[in-house]
């Protein structure tokens, strides 16, 4: 099958590293996959094309935006790609009614804005996937999407030195309230038997500019002297291509999920993209939810609850906890590759 | 002919002064313009979301925002045949990328698309792209000029430059007032600035009307856009007085009550020769345009009776000599008035279009 992914290309975030992972399963499994655009040195493992026409189909690939599906793209797909090969993978739970969680993250502020957007999907095409394990929308189908790729795996050979001892790569998005409540109290318990820290990413010193204009200054939180006090180096975002050997260079790795994500159990490139890197991940999201992706092995990696203790321990015993690791990545090959993945694509293109 | 305009629809941005007027010259004509919209509140256009009913549709783009979003959009590219569909690239954007000083057509981190996308994107849209210049750069865009001359707009129509100097010689409230927004005008407006301090006591009172003259956004230092530079601290002390944007049937008065107005276009529309809706529109004020233009676009533009109006090297000797003997620049305005009313009224350019669109 030939497929055409439409998205917001941005090198250092979102799920650009997902494209990269397509394009190397679809080479081993006789599919093209190919992102809309041209050749760009910003993303050196990418296919692109601007034939629209000539592929089985499109596909969607929309966070929480969607001003990239612009007037200077769309007409083409809806002159030269007919409404039953078009498809929108709906990454960021847009398409559900609103969810707040905690009265703090959402997908929406306005039912208006919901309305907008559903007639924005019902304008493109009537076939919406979800990288959810529960998709609650009615008419939406089920496709994880996201998932691990084995050659991107980093192993401790041609791994680079550990430099921190935790590391936190990602954007500061929805993110403040988790790390501020649970994850910094816990460092600031344990701080003495931690070494460097590092934070890698936007916005974990700063609050963009125009983010209230914007209406989502409610996803930004910083409180930059207390990471100070703490010792964690704020880092700025690194391109896809760096991301895996960055988080390699963290005895540990912490990843959290957006307060919706982990509500709506909805999958990011982030779940298993941290098991490639040779690293401890331990995952901000409750034990049940980390088996349901990871396999049984993954309650042990779930940071909930005496999270400083976890850290420590994580650092005393790595050997006890690589063997860990090394069982979630067993029930990663078996379950969620990026093969798996893209089969599950096709039969839901084809369906 | 029955023209759908689609565009944003800014009373104090964008070319709404120029729509308005095409729907007064399509009555006028026997044409009817309308905007694609619902309703607008206090705005004397008809409107409406019913594509089929048009003979052609014509985009108006300054910037992406301009087209409609979804599902509008999808509607108007299912409903009406590309032929039938033109884009007015009011900034240059159907063209390759360039950069003239801090000004651009296309920067990625600005909009998110990549010059080729502007290309491709209008190419897709429309079968007929217009620009509003004499000199369009690809030989499959066509100039048009679009904005125009309203002769019924002029705010005090003399018909002899005495009268209208004596008139003009009254006090007025400003000495110097510009409208527009602070985007791509920062470097020639401190010029001009700086060079009618020696003369800012006789000039009297100067006012900048419009979007972030004192203030620059915090969004273009975060990303980096130097055309949007300001110094409020040197405004300040030259007593420049700031104010906000006014609504498109305010700048004729507003203007009108300044004793001069530069006309000021950004560094890429010197270079691409295009031009704007102030173009024409500050020839309807009572005031005396100070042409801060290529000497070939006077020309082309307003014809040769307006070479006197341009501000040459010393705009604080031009303000005074234009102070000292008002009637002859007033004639200037006058046969220049004469000229646009000739050559570039807003009846003329549909006439053009009609001409354009179905030849």
């Amino acid at each position: 099958m030939r497929i055409l992914f439409f998205m917001d290309q941005r090198f250092d975030r979102g799920s650009i590293q997902s494209m990269s992972n397509y394009v190397r399963a679809g080479c081993e499994t006789g599919h093209e996959i190919v992102v809309y655009g041209r050749p760009d040195e910003r993303f050196p493992t990418l296919r692109f094309s601007q034939d629209v026409g000539a592929f089985d189909y499109v596909v969607f690939l929309v966070e929480s935006w969607r001003h990239w599906m612009s007037a200077l793209r769309m007409p083409r797909i809806f002159a030269e790609v007919p409404r039953e090969r078009r498809a929108i993978v709906d990454a960021d739970g847009m398409y559900n009614p609103i969810v707040s969680t905690d009265s703090y993250d959402r997908n929406y502020d306005w039912e208006h804005i919901r309305l907008e957007w559903f007639a924005h999907y019902g304008t493109v095409t009537d076939r919406v996937l979800q990288p959810s394990f529960c998709p609650r929308q009615p008419g939406v189908r089920r496709v994880l999407f996201y998932g691990y790729d084995p050659a991107q795996r980093i192993d401790r050979a041609a791994a680079p030195a550990k430099h921190y001892d935790v590391l936190c790569v990602g954007h500061n998005w929805w993110r403040w309230r988790q790390i501020s409540r649970e994850l910094l109290p816990a460092i600031e318990a344990e701080r003495p038997r931690l070494g460097d820290i590092a934070f890698v990413g936007s916005w974990w010193d700063t609050i963009p500019a125009g983010a209230a204009e914007l209406g989502v200054a409610s996803a930004f939180g910083t409180d930059p002297e207390w990471l100070r006090r703490l010792r964690i180096e704020v880092k700025p975002s690194v391109p896809y291509t760096d991301v895996v050997p960055v988080m390699s260079t963290g005895r540990i790795n912490v990843m959290t999920q957006r307060p919706l994500f982990r509500e709506l159990k909805i999958l990011t490139s982030k779940y298993f993209e941290i098991f490639s890197a040779d690293t401890i991940p331990l995952v901000m999201i409750d034990p049940d939810h980390a088996e349901l992706v990871y396999g049984p092995a993954g309650r042990e990696l779930a940071l909930a609850g005496a999270i400083g203790e976890k850290l420590v321990d994580v650092l005393r015993r790595p050997r006890h906890y690589e063997e860990v690791v090394e069982d979630v990545r067993r029930h990663l090959l078996a379950h969620h590759t990026y093969r798996h993945r893209l089969e599950e694509l096709v039969a839901a293109l084809q369906a | 002919m029955k023209l759908l305009v689609v565009s944003r629809y800014d009373r104090a941005a964008r070319a709404i002064a120029t729509l308005t007027n095409y729907v007064k010259a399509g009555r006028a004509l026997g044409h009817e313009v309308a905007f694609y919209s619902e309703p607008i509140d206090g705005l004397d256009v008809p409107t409406s979301r019913d594509p089929a009913g048009f003979d052609y549709v014509m985009f108006v783009v300054y910037e992406t925002a301009d087209f409609p979003d979804l599902p509008y959009l999808a509607h108007l590219v299912d409903r009406v045949p590309r032929e039938r569909r033109i884009i007015v690239d009011c900034t240059g954007r159907y063209n390759e990328t360039i950069a003239v000083e801090h000004d651009f057509n296309h920067l990625e981190r600005m909009d998110n698309h990549l010059g080729w996308e502007w290309v491709d994107g209008f190419a897709a849209v429309a079968a007929t792209v217009l620009q509003p210049t004499l000199a369009p750069r690809r030989p499959d865009a066509r100039g048009f000029l679009f904005h125009g001359f309203n002769p019924g707009a002029v705010q005090q129509p003399y018909d002899d430059a005495e009268l209208a100097a004596r008139s003009w010689s009254q006090p007025k409230p400003y000495g110097m007032a510009y409208v527009g927004n602070n985007w791509q005008r920062w470097s020639q407006m401190r010029s001009l600035l700086t060079a009618i301090k020696p003369v800012q006591r006789e000039l009297g009172a100067i006012c900048l009307t419009g979007w972030a003259w004192d203030y620059r956004p915090d969004w273009a230092a975060e990303l980096g856009i130097d055309g949007i530079d300001t110094d409020p601290g040197f405004l300040y002390d030259m007593g420049v007085e700031i104010r906000g944007n006014i609504p498109f049937d305010q700048v004729i008065p507003f203007v009108s009550q300044a004793r001069f107005t530069p006309v000021i276009h950004r560094p890429l529309f010197n270079h691409l020769g295009l031009i704007t809706n102030r173009t024409f529109e500050t020839f309807c004020s009572d005031t005396v345009p100070l042409l801060m233009l290529p000497e070939p676009m006077i020309d082309a533009i307003y014809g040769p009776a307006a070479r006197p109006l341009a501000i040459g090297d010393d705009p604080a000797a031009r303000i005074a000599d234009v102070s000292s003997r008002p009637a002859f620049y007033w004639e200037a305005i006058l046969k220049t008035r004469a000229h646009l009313a000739a050559s570039h009224s807003f009846e003329g350019r549909l006439r053009e279009l009609v001409a354009i669109l179905q030849a």
